[in-house]
């Protein structure tokens, strides 16, 4: 009976066009609610595989809806839900689309990409590649972050960029990170371009920043404390490199000093 | 302790003891006594050790007498070997009761020879005449029958073990276990049946399933003794004797029983009887969990690490989430609790190792990770487990992208790892894991590191890697990796050398900033193999940014600008460096001084030196004010030097 309930609400959750924010959130409750009351919200050795296989959907489609609502928390919470049951071996339930995994699990790669963890989007990554024997790249889904990461870690802003791009994005759910990425590529530009150009002309910076106007430009100039004279930008100068290097020397001699006490002090317990 | 005391005492005064516990503790001391008069015997280091113990028992003896009711499980505590040196000054007082025994607080071996004697007692020494017998043969036997000097070693290992009960010292436990490798060659079902059958009663649960194991359920007394009768020939007085004790009942030390038992794993694991294995070891760390005894922390761990090696062998094989591995997960979180609980060391640090390999071998590395957070390695652990668990942290450290404290727990791997060519293994793997960790941290490794004869051929394809990434070739990089694609996966790898790819294109850059004054940025994305000339001037911008390169970039000319290289030595990073070797120095000589083992009761023979050093010294002041004339031919010397 709960079983029917629960799926009457995961088809009223996937039918399109896809209902009201209000709406989606309710439903999801109910249909989590219906989960524990068939106790199918964890997975245990004695729940029915076709159960097993409505609790992945349910909690699936509620993982896409969240991304889509811009829920970041409640994606996580929907894959830290989903992770029992994809760590569940293949003969007790025959997962009819696998297509749905990669795709939540590429979207939390996406998300760990865009908050700048890159030590949990390795250690997710890891994990992966013993189980899919190394056809990651190969997938459509998880193979975006993962060439999206090696393309930012090498610096390769304007991949990054195309890649964020309609046509670059496998699904629009992948869309919704895109703003998130373009903003992180753009203060990651600025920060290189402040140590590797004494000057930048205005059109160039545009083009290099991915903005549209020279106007925004302008803009994020004033936001970055960047001066902006006769069409160029200047970057403020690693200043002050004399006064540094003398503190340097105050500071080393210190170090030294004090490196030298502790070894006299060592000697001293040895000998 | 003290109930050992006690028994020792007791039996003193009535010889004909009828309790079991009593009889093992006489055996004991008579062993040490029958120790000195033959001839051929064990190793003089147990001699040595022999009268200390004796001397120990012996003037301790007094003081728990009257107290002590506890049973002798108790007396194994950790607690109770604290008591017995603080109970040194004590001893001495209470030795005036009148015993000669006080003579031998300084072992000597008359003293303990004679302290031994009243505990003689026919009856006891089972185990002792067994080894015995077996290690006066062993000369000629050697030569004849391998089998019949491993049967030797083994008893002769219950004696270490039953003095390691005696004493409370771990080390005759860690000489037994040290022995494993070489008794392991001779392991068959047959030498184990008749140990077995020769060490219990025919009616002990033990021995049964311990002869279920090996499948030898059938064997029995009778034709143990036709066994033995065939091997030990020409030793009849010392057979009859062992054939009739061995049917005498007498109570089984439970460490002997685990060294049975972790002797049966290890034939199981050679014969890859794995599930027969999994199976008798599932039910021998039930029963070791009911047992609380510090002396079997040692043999416990062992056990522990074969009953984990058993289940990852087991289908199905780890990569997948539901390995059987999955499934002894919480027996080994028990046991890590149990341990902690009982502060036992061994089994806590040989358990969190394996449960490291555990989850590490299913990629759960967040687990991992998670229970290195919220639990202690214990540091007085084994130096081989200390270099696993470093092993496993600086994997999940690499991992995770925290290059620098990966590449030091890597290094303290490789450096901790036995020299024995059995553990090359584990050298190997600890060193290619340090080669791709140097690499990903912009380093490039010794050449020296493939040299050595051990890892030479295994790194190999580590040394492609590491002459592709220090060249700056991306398509070479690419080439290296793929040719050796399914070596770098087998090894775990291969995700970590994935990363290496940005790393190339900056060493690529490196060598371009050293090499040219000013290069223009199409030139670069040519030899870099780059896309475009956008893509090239990001990556150059990145990498100054990222400090690896000085330099800066002209963009409207398109060309990037090296600046002048500074003095390396102008700046504090050779002082840096070599703060970091002596502090690395001063390290060891700290852990050298902290591995320094003090023996018990040793400070009374330093007392005793020391006052004979004191009277040497005033000897030798008096020598000094008596002949000045002395130290002008000293002086006379020096000169001459």
């Amino acid at each position: 009976m709960a079983t029917s309930a629960l799926e009457k609400t995961l088809s009223q959750l996937q039918s399109t066009p896809p209902p009201s924010p209000q709406r989606i959130s309710s439903l999801l409750t109910t249909a989590k609610k219906h989960l524990l009351h068939l106790s199918a919200l964890l997975p245990s050795p004695t729940t029915p595989p076709p159960l097993l296989h409505l609790a992945r959907q349910t909690l699936e489609t509620g993982a896409l809806l969240s991304i889509r609502l811009q829920d970041p928390d409640a994606f996580t919470r929907y894959f830290q839900q989903l992770l029992p049951f994809y760590e569940l071996p293949s003969s007790s339930y025959q997962p009819a689309d696998n297509g749905q995994r990669s795709k939540v699990t590429g979207l939390y790669l996406l998300l760990l990409l865009t908050r700048g963890d890159y030590a949990g989007f390795h250690t997710v990554l890891e994990g992966l590649e013993v189980e899919m024997k190394g056809g990651l790249e190969a997938d459509r889904y998880i193979g975006y972050p993962v060439k999206l990461e090696r393309w930012l870690m090498e610096g390769s802003y304007d991949r990054v960029w195309g890649a964020t791009k309609k046509e670059g994005v496998p699904s629009e759910e992948f869309a919704v990170f895109s703003e998130v990425l373009i903003n992180t590529i753009r203060g990651e530009i600025a920060s290189c371009s402040e140590k590797a150009y004494p000057s930048l002309p205005i059109a160039n910076a545009k083009n290099l920043l991915f903005l549209d106007s020279e106007g925004s430009v302008v803009d994020f100039a004033h936001i970055r404390g960047w001066v902006v004279k006769d069409g160029r930008i200047y970057f403020p100068l690693q200043q002050g490199e004399d006064v540094r290097n003398e503190k340097e020397i105050l500071v080393a001699s210190g170090q030294v000093i004090e490196n030298t006490i502790g070894y006299a002090r060592e000697l001293e317990t040895i000998v | 302790m003290p109930g050992e005391r006690r028994t020792l005492r007791s039996s003193k005064e009535t010889p004909s003891s009828t309790n079991g516990e009593k009889t093992r503790s006489n055996s004991q001391s008579s062993s040490s006594n029958k120790d000195k008069p033959v001839p051929t015997r064990a190793p003089s280091s147990k001699s040595k050790a022999l009268p200390k113990k004796a001397s120990t028992k012996e003037t301790t003896g007094d003081k728990p007498q009257t107290n002590g009711t506890e049973p002798v499980e108790n007396g194994v505590n950790g607690t109770e070997d604290i008591d017995m040196v603080d109970d040194g000054p004590e001893k001495v007082k209470l030795g005036k009761e009148g015993d000669d025994e006080m003579t031998v607080v300084v072992p000597p071996p008359k003293g303990s020879k004679l302290s031994g004697e009243p505990g003689k007692d026919e009856e006891g020494d089972v185990t002792m005449d067994n080894a015995e017998a077996a290690e006066a043969g062993g000369p000629d036997a050697d030569r004849v029958d391998p089998k019949v000097k491993a049967v030797a070693d083994i008893k002769a290992n219950f004696l270490l073990l039953e003095r390691a009960v005696a004493q409370f010292d771990a080390r005759f436990t860690l000489r037994v276990l040290r022995s494993i490798s070489s008794v392991r060659k001779h392991l068959s079902p047959d030498l184990l049946a008749q140990l077995i059958i020769e060490t219990y009663t025919s009616t002990s649960p033990i021995a049964k399933t311990l002869l279920a194991a090996i499948g030898k359920e059938n064997a029995s007394i009778e034709s143990a003794d036709d066994s033995l009768e065939m091997e030990i020939d020409g030793q009849t007085k010392d057979k009859t004797q062992a054939g009739k004790t061995s049917s005498s009942p007498k109570e089984i030390l439970p460490e002997i029983d685990t060294y049975l038992s972790v002797l049966v794993q290890i034939y199981l694991y050679d014969a890859r009887a794995i599930e027969v294995g999994a199976k008798f070891s599932s039910n021998l760390i039930e029963r070791l969990r009911t047992l609380n005894r510090r002396t079997l922390d040692a043999l416990s761990a062992r056990v522990y690490f074969y009953y984990s090696l058993f289940f990852e062998q087991l289908a199905p094989l780890p990569p997948s989430p539901t390995a059987s591995v999955v499934s002894i997960r919480p027996h080994l979180l028990a046991a890590l609790r149990t341990s902690v609980l009982r502060k036992d060391q061994d089994t806590r640090a040989t358990v969190t190792t394996l449960l490291l390999r555990n989850y590490l071998s299913t990629s759960h590395i967040t687990q991992a990770d998670l229970l290195i957070s919220h639990s202690e390695f214990p540091p007085a652990a084994s130096n081989n487990q200390i270099a696993r668990y470093l092993y496993y942290l600086g994997r999940i450290r690499a991992i995770q992208l925290s290059y620098t404290e990966a590449h030091e727990h890597l290094i303290g791997a490789t450096r901790k790892s036995p020299a024995t060519p059995s553990a090359g293994g584990f050298y190997q793997a600890a060193s290619k894991l340090l080669v791709v960790v140097e690499l990903l941290m912009g380093d490039i490794p010794d050449r020296a590191i493939f040299r050595q004869p051990s890892l030479e051929h295994a790194l190999q394809p580590y040394l492609s890697l590491v002459q592709a990434v220090r060249v700056g070739k991306i398509e070479g990089f690419l080439n290296v990796v793929q040719t050796h694609n399914a070596l770098f996966r087998r090894d775990g790898t291969y995700t970590l050398i994935l990363r290496l790819r940005q790393n190339v294109i900056k060493t690529g850059i490196r060598m371009m900033s050293l090499s040219y004054a000013k290069i223009s940025l199409r030139d670069i994305c040519l030899k870099l193999d780059l896309e475009s000339e956008q893509s090239a001037e990001y990556i150059v911008a990145k990498a100054i940014r990222d400090g690896v390169i000085e330099a800066s970039i002209d963009h409207e000319h398109g060309y990037m600008k090296s600046k002048d290289v500074g003095d390396v030595y102008a700046t504090r990073e050779p002082g840096e460096a070599f703060h970091e070797r002596i502090r690395a120095c001063l390290g060891l000589h700290d852990e050298s001084v902290k591995a320094m083992r003090y023996p018990m009761n040793q400070h009374r023979l330093e007392l005793k030196n020391a006052q004979e050093a004191r009277e040497r010294e005033r000897e030798l002041a008096k020598e000094i004010v008596e002949g000045e004339m002395d130290d002008d031919d000293a002086g006379g010397d020096f000169e001459g030097m």
